[in-house]
C-alpha cells in the first residue's frame, strides 16, 4: 500500500526525514520503504524544447536542442510525445533520479547526450507513464522541478503482515507513527446528521455484521478536485468521477472500503444483503462476468445483484455523468467469506483486501459520515435517509495483563509506567491495578486477543533494539555427535567423496510420463501442481538422477558420478534412500598412460566394486531375485544387509537409452532399514603376525553359469577352519574357450598363508593349498588349470 | 711426536682432496693393517714403558682423528654424489601434476546445513528430523494457523490426491513433533526439505530447505533468543557482522521477529545484492505462541520458550554469491565441482 506523506502529516504531526520514518515505522514491524521522494530532485531543471532532429544513426532516436535560459544542450530522446516549444523536466548531468539512477555525460549511438529528459516513472511521480513528462507551456525554463511541481511529498510503499489490516490507512499508519513517537493521532473534523431511517434495506445473512446505508441526492457527478485526486494517484488508483473518487479517498483516509451505486438504476428501491443464488451471474465493474455460489454474499435489488459484497460493484448499478440519487455503503462483512470469494473468483480488489484482513467496527461509521461530507462539499449532495443495520452485538476485548509475565516472556525488565504510557499511546482503555493492567482493545485492532499479543505490542514499540544482548555461548555444553544425515549415510558421502562422486540434490517431484520409462510406479500425486513437474511425489531417486546425468552428457561430460541421499515416496510410504548413479570411464587422460593403457568405464564389476567398497562387512552382494524392471537382467544384483536386502545394483536397461556409447551404472539402497537395526558392531581389533607371508597364484577353471561367489564361499570356509589362509583376490579372468574348453571360465586367484607362530613350510602351504583344491573340484567341480 | 702431529696434518691435508676411491687408500696408508700409524705402535714394544704410554696414546689419538675425518669426508662425497644425480634426473613440475581421477564433492546446500547444524550443536542443541508429508494438524492447526487465515495464502501448499495429507511448507511441525515425544527442557533443531506450491525462477523453488530451532523451558526469554541468534550469526558469518531484529508476524510465535543481516558484500554500506539497505534478511524468529504450547499439553503458564527459522538455500546462495536458487537442483557437474 502507498502512503503520503503529507496525507499522513495531517493525522499526527512529526518531524522525521522520509528515510527515518520509514525505519521508524519498519523497526516497529510495518515494513516500509520510500518509493519516491518527490521533493528531492537535485540537478533537474525545467527547460525548453528549441529544436528537434533525427538521430543519424537510429530511426528512433531524435536529438533535441534545449535550453534552461542560460545554456543550451544537446539531448538525446526516444519519446515520441515531444515537440518544439514544450516545456519539459530536464535531468542534468550530475542528476539522481529514484532508484539510484544517475545521469552521466554518455555517448548514444556515436552523439553525446548531456543529460535526459524525464517521463514521471523515471522521476518516481508515478509508477506508469507514457513518453516524457510534458509540463505547462507557460512554465518559467530554468526552475528547479520541486519549485514548479509545488508539491514536495514523499510516497512509501507499506507492507503489512497479515494480522494488521488496521493499518492499510493513512489513518492506520498515523496511529503506528503515533504510539512509536508518543504523539496524538486526529482525525478530521466530521459532521453527522440526524436524517430519518431507510426502511428498505434488509440483511438476509449472517456473514454481514454490519450495513450503513444512506441515500444522498442532489448529487452533480463530475470531476475531483485536484487534492483528492493527487491522492488516488499517488496511491494507484485511477480516478474516474468525484463519488467514486470520494468512497476511494475515504478508504485510503481511514481504511474502511465504501461502495457507492446509482439508487435510480435499481429495478427497484429495495436493497437486500443476501447469499447469491448458484450460478447466479452479475458483471463487475471490471466488465467480466462473474458466475456465483451459494456460500457468496451480495447486495441485490428485487431482480438481480448490485454488488459482489465486499469484493466489487456491479456495472450496471455504477455511477456515471447522468446519477443524481447515490446509495452510500458502508458495511462490515465476515472476513473469511470474503476472502473465500474472493479466491474462487480469482478477483481481488483493494475493497477485497481490506475486508478480508478485519475492519474497524467504529470506523465503519466515522468513514460513512466522512463520505457524507466530503459527497456534499464537493459534488453537492445532501443526506436523505440513513440505516445502520447490527447484526451481532459487538463487543469489546478486554484482557487482563499481568506485570510479572511481561518479564517472565521477554526475560527483561520494563517499568510499569512505560508498559501503560506505551499502551495508552496504542489506543488502549485501561485500568491499572495492583500487578495487573485490565486492557480494552480498541475496536480496529482485532489482532490483540490475548496477554501475549499484548506482551509484542510492548516490546514491539519500545523497539527490539533494547532488548539487552546477552551472549551465553560459554553457558552450553556441547550434546551428541549426532547428523541430520545419520552415520551410515554420512560414512557413504565421505568414502564416494573420495572416490570422485559429487553429491546431487534434487527435487522431489516427477512428471508420470518420466516414469514410464524406468518401469516405476508412482505411490502419492499432487493434487494441485503448479506445473508437470510437480505432478507426483518421486518413487526413487533414478528419475532425477538419470536426468542429471543426462544434462551433463548433453554438457559434454567424459564421465558423471552422482550420488544423492533423500526421501523417496512409494508403496511403503515416505522412505529415506540413498542412490548412486556412475557413468563414462572412470580416469580421465593421462600423459603417462601412454606407457600403461588402462581407463575402465564404469561397468557393473567397477561400479560393483564402489559400491563394495563403501559398504560395511555387514553388506554381502549376492544374485538379485527380483530386479527392479529398469535394470538389465544379466547384469545386476542385491545388497543384503543382516539376511535383508536393502538395495539393488546394476546397468540399467540399455531399453532406457539406446543412444549412449557406455553402460549406466545405477545402485539404490533403502537407508531406513539399515538405520532400523540399532545394534551397529563395535571393531574389536584383532592382533597381527610379524611372521612373513606366502603368496601362492593358481588358476582354476570353472564352468561359466557357476556365480564366483560360491567359489569364494569355500575359499572362505577354508580361511574360516584352518586359520593360515589369510586372504585371497581375484587377479585376472580368462574367457577364451578355445584354450579352456566349451563353457568353461578361468579365474586366477591370489592365495595368501600365514602363520601367526611359526615360519611356514613350503610343505605346510602345499598341504593347504591342496586341501582347497580338492574342496572346490569336489563341491563345484572346479579344477585347477594346468 | 712431532712426527705423530705432522702425520695428522699430512692426512687431513690429503682427505680434503681425495675423491671416494682415493680416501679409501688414505685409510689404508694410516690406519690399515700396515699403514703408518700401524706401525708406530708397533714399534713401541721397543719403548721404555713412559715412551709406549705417551706414544700409543698419541698415536691412538691421531688414528681417531684421521679416521673421523674420512667418515666425515666420504659422507660429505656421498651426497654430492647423491645431488649430482638428483640434479641430472630433475623433472619439470611446472605443469605435468595431473591426477587423472577427478575430486569428488558435496552438495552446497547439504554442506550447508552440515555446517549450521555443526553451530547449533555447539550452542548445545540436538538434532531432530520429521516427515516430508505432513497433515494439516502438524502443518497448521497445532501451530496457530486456522482453516482460512489469511497467512495461508501466502504458503501455498501441496496437497496430496485422496488423503488429508500434504508436503509440509516449512520444518516448524518439526516443533510438534519434538514437544509431542519429549518433556521440557528442549533446545533442538530441525533440518530438512520443505515444499511450495509455486512457480520456480532465480530466487524461488518448489523445493528448499529450512532449518527449524526450538527451545522450550522454564525461563527461555525473548533475551536467550537474541542471545542465541546472535551468537549463531557471528560464529557463522563472522563476529564482525551487525544483526537487527524487527517485529514481525508468525501465527506460532508471539511475539515475532525477524533477522536482518548486515550485508556481507558491502559490509552495511548498499550494494546490489542488498538492494542498497545494507541489510539482508537472515531469519525470522519469536517466542512460542501459547496456543502452540497448549497443542502439546504443556503448561504455557509454567514454560515459554523460542523458536527460528533459517532459509538455507538463502544463506547459501549469500555465502557462496549464487544468483540463481536452480543451480542447485541441475546438478551440473560444473556447479557441483566447485563445493
Amino acid at each position: 500500500m502507498k502512503v503520503s506523506y503529507n496525507l499522513l502529516k495531517s493525522f499526527v504531526s512529526f518531524d522525521l526525514e522520509p528515510m527515518e520514518f520509514a525505519w521508524a515505522l519498519t523497526s516497529i514491524g510495518i515494513e516500509t520503504s520510500v518509493i519516491s521522494n518527490t521533493c528531492n530532485w537535485p540537478n533537474v531543471v525545467t527547460a525548453k524544447i528549441l529544436d528537434i532532429n533525427k538521430h543519424p544513426q537510429a530511426d528512433k532516436l531524435s536529438l533535441c536542442k534545449v535550453s534552461d535560459g542560460t545554456k543550451e544542450y544537446t539531448i538525446v530522446c526516444g519519446a515520441k510525445n515531444i515537440s518544439v516549444g514544450q516545456v519539459v523536466p530536464l535531468a542534468k548531468v550530475g542528476a539522481v533520479l529514484p532508484n539510484n539512477f544517475q545521469i552521466k555525460k554518455s555517448k548514444i549511438r556515436g552523439i553525446e547526450s548531456e543529460g535526459m529528459l524525464c517521463s514521471k516513472k523515471e522521476l518516481g511521480i508515478s509508477k506508469e507513464s507514457e513518453g516524457i513528462y510534458i509540463l505547462d507551456d507557460k512554465t518559467k525554463i530554468g526552475s528547479t522541478l520541486e519549485s514548479v511541481l509545488g508539491d514536495s511529498d514523499s510516497i512509501f510503499d507499506i507492507e503489512i503482515t497479515p494480522n494488521r489490516g488496521d493499518v492499510l490507512s493513512h489513518l492506520g499508519v498515523a496511529r503506528e507513527i503515533g504510539a512509536k513517537l508518543k504523539k496524538i493521532v486526529t482525525i478530521p473534523k466530521i459532521k453527522t446528521f440526524n436524517v430519518s431511517g431507510l426502511n428498505c434495506v434488509q440483511v438476509k445473512s449472517n456473514l454481514c455484521l454490519r450495513y450503513i446505508g444512506g441515500v444522498i441526492s442532489d448529487i452533480k457527478v463530475g470531476e475531483s478536485p485536484k487534492w483528492v485526486k493527487d491522492i488516488l494517484e499517488k496511491s494507484g488508483i485511477r480516478s474516474i468521477n468525484n463519488i467514486v473518487d470520494i468512497t476511494n479517498y475515504v478508504m485510503l483516509e481511514l481504511g474502511q472500503p465504501l461502495h457507492a451505486f446509482d439508487l435510480e438504476k435499481l429495478s427497484s428501491k429495495n436493497i437486500v444483503v443476501r447469499a447469491a443464488n448458484e450460478s447466479e451471474k452479475i458483471t463487475a465493474l471490471d466488465g467480466k462476468e462473474y458466475s456465483l455460489s451459494s456460500d457468496m454474499l451480495v447486495i441485490a435489488d428485487d431482480k438481480q445483484p448490485v454488488a459482489i459484497a465486499g469484493v466489487m460493484g456491479g456495472q450496471y448499478s455504477g455511477i456515471d455523468v447522468s446519477t443524481q440519487t447515490v446509495f452510500l455503503e458502508s458495511a462490515i462483512f465476515d472476513s473469511v467469506s470474503i476472502r473465500k470469494t474472493s479466491r474462487k473468483l480469482n478477483l481481488s480488489s483493494d475493497s477485497s483486501y481490506r475486508f478480508e484482513r478485519g475492519l474497524s467496527w467504529d470506523i465503519a461509521e466515522t468513514a460513512f459520515w466522512r463520505a457524507v461530507n466530503l459527497i456534499s462539499d464537493i459534488a453537492g449532495g445532501k443526506i436523505e435517509a440513513r440505516e445502520d443495520l447490527q447484526n451481532v452485538k459487538r463487543e469489546k476485548t478486554s484482557i487482563a495483563l499481568r506485570i510479572n509475565r511481561v518479564f517472565k516472556v521477554l526475560g527483561y525488565k520494563i517499568n510499569e509506567d512505560e508498559i501503560i504510557e506505551i499502551l495508552r499511546y496504542l489506543g488502549i482503555d485501561l485500568e491499572s491495578k495492583g500487578e495487573v493492567i485490565f486492557c480494552t482493545v480498541p475496536s480496529w485492532r482485532n489482532d490483540i486477543k490475548e496477554e501475549v499479543d499484548l506482551v509484542e505490542e510492548i516490546v514491539r514499540i519500545k523497539g527490539y533494539d533494547t532488548i539487552p544482548l546477552q551472549s551465553k555461548q560459554a553457558a552450553y555444553s556441547s550434546t551428541l555427535n549426532e547428523s541430520f544425515i545419520g552415520n551410515t549415510v554420512e560414512n557413504f558421502r565421505v568414502k564416494l567423496n573420495g572416490l570422485g562422486f559429487n553429491e546431487a540434490l534434487n527435487c522431489s517431484f516427477c512428471e508420470i510420463k518420466e516414469l514410464e520409462k524406468f518401469g516405476l510406479q508412482y505411490s502419492y500425486k499432487i493434487m494441485n501442481p503448479v506445473s508437470k513437474e510437480n505432478e507426483v511425489l518421486r518413487p526413487s531417486l533414478l528419475p532425477g538422477l538419470y536426468k542429471n546425468l543426462m544434462l551433463n552428457i548433453s554438457q559434454c561430460a567424459e564421465s558423471v558420478t552422482l550420488f544423492e541421499f533423500g526421501k523417496v515416496f512409494n508403496e511403503l510410504g515416505e522412505k529415506k534412500n540413498f542412490s548412486l548413479i556412475a557413468y563414462g570411464r572412470v580416469w580421465q587422460e593421462w600423459w603417462k598412460w601412454e606407457e600403461q593403457k588402462i581407463s575402465p568405464k564404469y561397468d557393473f564389476y567397477f561400479g560393483g566394486g564402489v559400491i563394495k567398497n563403501i559398504l560395511s562387512e555387514d553388506f554381502v552382494i549376492v544374485q538379485n531375485l527380483t530386479p527392479a524392471k529398469y535394470y538389465h537382467i544379466g547384469k545386476t544384483a542385491s545388497i543384503i544387509y543382516r539376511g535383508q536386502v536393502i538395495g539393488q545394483v546394476g546397468i540399467l536397461s540399455p531399453s532406457i537409452n539406446e543412444d549412449l556409447k557406455d553402460e549406466i551404472f545405477y545402485c539404490q539402497m533403502d537407508i531406513d532399514a539399515i538405520e532400523k537395526d540399532k545394534n551397529s558392531k563395535v571393531i574389536r581389533y584383532k592382533s597381527f603376525s610379524k611372521l612373513p607371508l606366502v603368496r601362492r597364484d593358481i588358476s582354476v577353471i570353472a564352468d561359466k553359469s557357476l556365480p564366483f561367489n560360491e567359489i569364494e564361499s569355500i575359499i572362505k570356509g577354508v580361511m574360516k577352519s584352518n586359520g593360515i589362509l589369510r586372504n585371497y583376490s581375484l587377479f585376472s579372468v580368462y574367457t577364451d574357450e578355445a584354450k579352456i574348453g566349451k563353457g568353461k571360465i578361468s579365474y586366477s586367484l591370489r592365495l595368501l598363508y600365514r602363520d601367526d607362530n611359526k615360519t611356514l613350510t613350503d610343505a605346510e602351504v602345499n598341504k593347504d593349498m591342496i586341501h582347497l583344491l580338492e574342496k572346490l573340484d569336489k563341491n563345484l567341480q572346479v579344477k585347477l588349470r594346468d | 711426536m712431532n712426527n705423530i702431529e705432522s702425520i695428522i696434518k699430512e692426512a687431513i691435508l690429503q682427505i680434503k682432496e681425495a675423491d671416494l676411491k682415493a680416501i679409501e687408500s688414505i685409510k689404508v696408508k694410516y690406519s690399515g693393517k700396515s699403514g703408518v700409524l700401524t706401525q708406530i705402535l708397533k714399534s713401541l714394544s721397543n719403548c721404555s714403558v713412559d715412551d709406549k704410554k705417551r706414544i700409543g696414546q698419541e698415536a691412538n689419538k691421531a688414528k681417531n682423528i684421521i679416521e673421523t675425518e674420512i667418515e666425515l669426508r666420504k659422507e660429505a662425497l656421498k651426497k654430492e654424489i647423491l645431488e649430482e644425480k638428483m640434479q641430472k634426473e630433475k623433472l619439470d613440475y611446472s605443469n605435468k601434476f595431473y591426477f587423472p581421477f577427478t575430486k569428488g564433492s558435496f552438495h552446497p546446500i547439504i554442506q550447508t546445513i552440515q555446517d549450521i547444524s555443526s553451530v547449533f550443536k555447539s550452542l548445545g542443541f540436538s538434532i531432530a528430523q520429521g516427515p516430508e508429508i505432513e497433515t494439516n494438524w502438524y502443518n497448521f492447526e497445532a501451530l496457530n494457523i486456522p482453516q482460512n487465515h489469511p497467512a495461508r495464502d501466502v504458503q501455498d501448499t501441496f496437497y496430496l490426491v485422496g488423503m488429508k495429507e500434504l508436503l509440509r511448507t516449512h520444518t516448524s511441525p518439526g516443533q510438534i513433533h519434538v514437544m509431542e515425544t519429549q518433556k521440557p527442557p528442549i533446545r533442538v533443531i530441525v533440518p530438512g526439505k520443505v515444499y511450495r506450491n509455486e512457480a520456480s525462477d532465480a530466487t524461488h523453488s518448489a523445493t528448499f530447505h529450512q532449518v527449524e530451532g526450538l527451545s522450550v523451558d522454564e525461563n527461555i526469554t525473548f533475551v536467550d533468543l537474541k542471545a542465541v541468534l546472535s551468537d549463531f550469526t557471528h560464529e557463522f558469518f563472522g563476529t564482525d557482522v551487525d544483526i537487527r531484529f524487527r517485529p514481525s508476524y508468525f501465527q506460532f510465535t508471539e511475539p515475532s521477529a525477524e533477522v536482518d543481516m548486515q550485508c556481507i558484500f558491502c559490509k552495511g554500506k548498499g550494494c546490489r545484492i542488498c538492494k542498497n539497505s545494507g541489510w539482508i534478511e537472515l531469519l525470522g524468529c519469536g517466542m512460542v505462541h501459547p496456543n502452540v504450547l497448549k497443542a502439546v499439553n504443556y503448561d504455557s503458564e509454567k514454560y515459554t520458550g523460542y523458536a527460528f527459522g533459517i532459509g538455507v538455500e538463502r544463506i547459501a546462495m549469500f555465502k557462496y554469491g549464487i544468483d540463481d536458487i536452480r543451480l542447485f537442483y541441475e546438478n551440473d557437474l560444473r556447479f557441483l565441482k566447485q563445493f
